[in-house]
């Protein structure tokens, strides 16, 4: 049990009592590992993790944060978590050393801990040079930079990121990123995050839960969901009406499944290293032209499409 | 915790207070002093400007102690509804520290603004008590009329969601706390209905209680109301804007 730095039983949240904005989530998350809330808007991600924090009071269900009680103990939680948040709540008409002395102080550092404690964030986020000018100044990067640091500045035990990388160019995605499997390896941190990125999750997550309409509709390790597919995904490229291959296909032994879009068949296989050729001489067989084909092992994405039934925008 | 919480927010607002509001807020009761203060004062006395700008200044001094209060009202709004508030709320803090805070800040800003205002009328010729124990009331009359509206001036920022609804409240009490008192002239010389408007709004208290500490001459001797009862008065008008403030400000929580 000790080993748990989160734990919730039927974690509830509704508004007005009829939006179930969270919809009983159980959550086990081990110390040290990554954890990422996988889910499309509206799925309850920022709802869940807002409880967990102690921003907002679950209407009903049990959380343990690090052993302590979400409702009873949240005084002694604060003090262990940091915390960024999906819009951005950094003060932009002080400087980003005034944010981190300001975070500091109201977490009770002072004097040389808090000046070496704000040395090294400035460090870590490399933002050294600019760290005496106004944060209105700074570019959405940066400031997503700045406020992954004050979260930081604490040494939390475990680091709440709600969509840590939204709106922020594919550079300083690949910083905070890093930054994360840093923080998990060197500082030993938990982290908890939230995304719509598949890739993001697939890169950075030790487990995944995806979560839809207030609900966990699946979790595991990434690599357990993609196994879960059972099969290799084909994409082949015809010409010419698609529907009655569609019917042929299906058909066949070695085939689960059969989804076709603009011109585009995805055949869901076995094993693609050994059903490509046979699915290829079928196509032919039927009189189709193939001009192009790939082959996909299936991701979260696809993992995503089977449980919802609906894209999750990459 | 608790005073740790209201100190570090207090400077914040005192290092935002640096770059931006003073100023504009200042100039309004400037004006007044100047423009309408030496105008008023050919027309009632002919012992110098001086005498009127003293009886004037205590009404200024409260249309400036509100607009700091405006100023912090405002300042605590922004940062609601653009979540800053949110960093707080997760830091191990009392959430009545958040609270603590801005009315630390909003209560400073008053009375910095006061301040400059009782200066200004120094500048321009009144003539004060040299009784300190007289100015140190007077300063403590002015701090509570600041405590009560930054109070109300918090918890309208605290209820309403857009920077202009708040502004137009404030503005609403703006004109009624000057005309609707002893602010300009004598209470006696008002027709029956605004005297009773007038002992009816705290401002006419405040007012009394600085004229007659601070601003008394022999043309214009103060006001009929007795100084306990001005205190009496403001402090149950501190309490209650902070009581207000207090309701507003758990309802606008998450
Ligand atoms: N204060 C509120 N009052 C009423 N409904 C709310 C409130 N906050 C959230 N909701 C609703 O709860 C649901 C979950 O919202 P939440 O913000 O947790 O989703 P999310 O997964 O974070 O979405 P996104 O990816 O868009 O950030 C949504 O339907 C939302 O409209
Ligand atoms: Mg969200």
């Amino acid at each position: 049990m000790n080993t748990l730095a989160i734990e919730t039983k039927d974690l509830k949240k509704t508004y007005d009592g009829k939006i179930y904005a969270v919809d009983g989530i159980d959550l086990q998350v081990e110390k040290n590992t990554v954890l990422a809330l996988l889910g499309p808007n509206g799925a309850g991600k920022t709802t869940t993790i807002s409880m967990l924090v102690t921003l907002i009071t679950p209407s009903s269900g049990q959380a343990k944060i690090l052993g302590y009680d979400l409702t009873k103990d949240s005084k002694n939680i604060r003090k262990k978590i940091g915390v960024t948040f999906q819009e951005m709540a950094i003060d932009d008409q002080l400087t980003g050393q005034q944010v981190l002395e300001i975070h500091g102080k109201l977490y009770g550092m002072k004097g040389s801990e808090l000046k070496s404690a704000v040395d090294e964030i400035f460090d870590l986020i490399e933002l050294q040079e600019v760290r005496n000018k106004k944060v209105k100044s700074y570019s959405g990067g940066m400031k997503r930079r700045l406020e992954l640091g004050r979260a930081l500045l604490t040494k939390p035990e475990i680091l709440f990121l709600d969509e840590p990388t939204l709106g922020v160019d594919v550079q300083t995605r690949a910083k905070i990123w890093d930054y994360i499997i840093k923080l998990k390896k060197e500082y030993g941190m938990t982290i908890i995050l939230t995304t719509h990125y598949m890739d993001e999750a697939q890169s950075l997550a030790d487990k995944v839960e995806i979560i839809d309409h207030g609900k966990i509709i699946t979790q595991g390790t990434v690599e357990e969901l993609i196994e879960s597919l059972g099969s290799d995904i084909i994409k082949l490229e015809i010409s010419g009406d698609s529907a009655s291959l569609v019917k042929k296909l299906k058909a066949l032994d070695f085939v689960d499944q059969v989804t076709s879009h603009d011109g585009w068949i995805q055949v869901g296989v076995d094993n693609s290293d050994t059903r490509v050729v046979p699915l290829i001489q079928s196509v032919i067989q039927q009189g189709y032209s193939i001009s192009n084909l790939n082959i996909k092992k299936p991701s979260l994405g696809e993992v995503f499409f089977k449980y919802t039934g609906r894209e999750l925008r990459e | 915790m608790l005073a740790n919480g209201i100190y570090t927010l207090w400077k914040k607002h005192m290092i935002k207070m640096q770059s931006a509001e003073v100023s504009g807020f200042v100039i309004q009761p400037i004006l007044w002093l100047v423009l309408f203060g030496v105008g008023m004062a050919s027309l009632v006395t002919t012992s110098g400007t001086g005498e009127y700008i003293g009886f004037m200044a205590p009404g200024i001094i409260a249309l400036s102690a509100l607009g700091g209060a405006t100023a912090g009202g405002a300042v605590w709004q922004t940062e609601r509804l653009r979540g800053m508030v949110r960093e707080y709320l997760v830091a191990p803090i009392p959430k009545l520290s958040i609270l603590g805070g801005n009315v630390a800040s909003t209560v400073t800003k008053g009375l910095i603004q006061g301040i400059i205002i009782f200066v200004v009328s120094l500048l321009m010729g009144a003539t004060l008590s040299n009784n300190p124990i007289n100015l140190i009331g007077g300063l403590a009359a002015a701090l509570l009329f600041t405590i009560g509206f930054s109070g109300i001036a918090l918890a309208f920022a605290s209820l309403t969601d857009s920077p202009g609804g708040f502004h137009t409240m404030i503005l609403l009490l703006n004109l009624p706390l000057l005309f609707a008192s002893n602010a300009l002239y004598p209470i006696k010389i008002l027709p029956t209905w605004l005297q009773i408007v007038a002992y009816a709004n705290p401002t006419t208290y405040a007012i009394s209680g600085i004229r007659d500490l601070v601003y008394k001459t022999s043309t214009f001797p103060g006001s009929d109301i007795a100084l306990w009862i001005d205190f009496v008065v403001l402090f149950a008008f501190a309490i209650l804007g902070l009581l207000f403030s207090q309701y507003a400000f758990k309802k606008s929580l998450p």
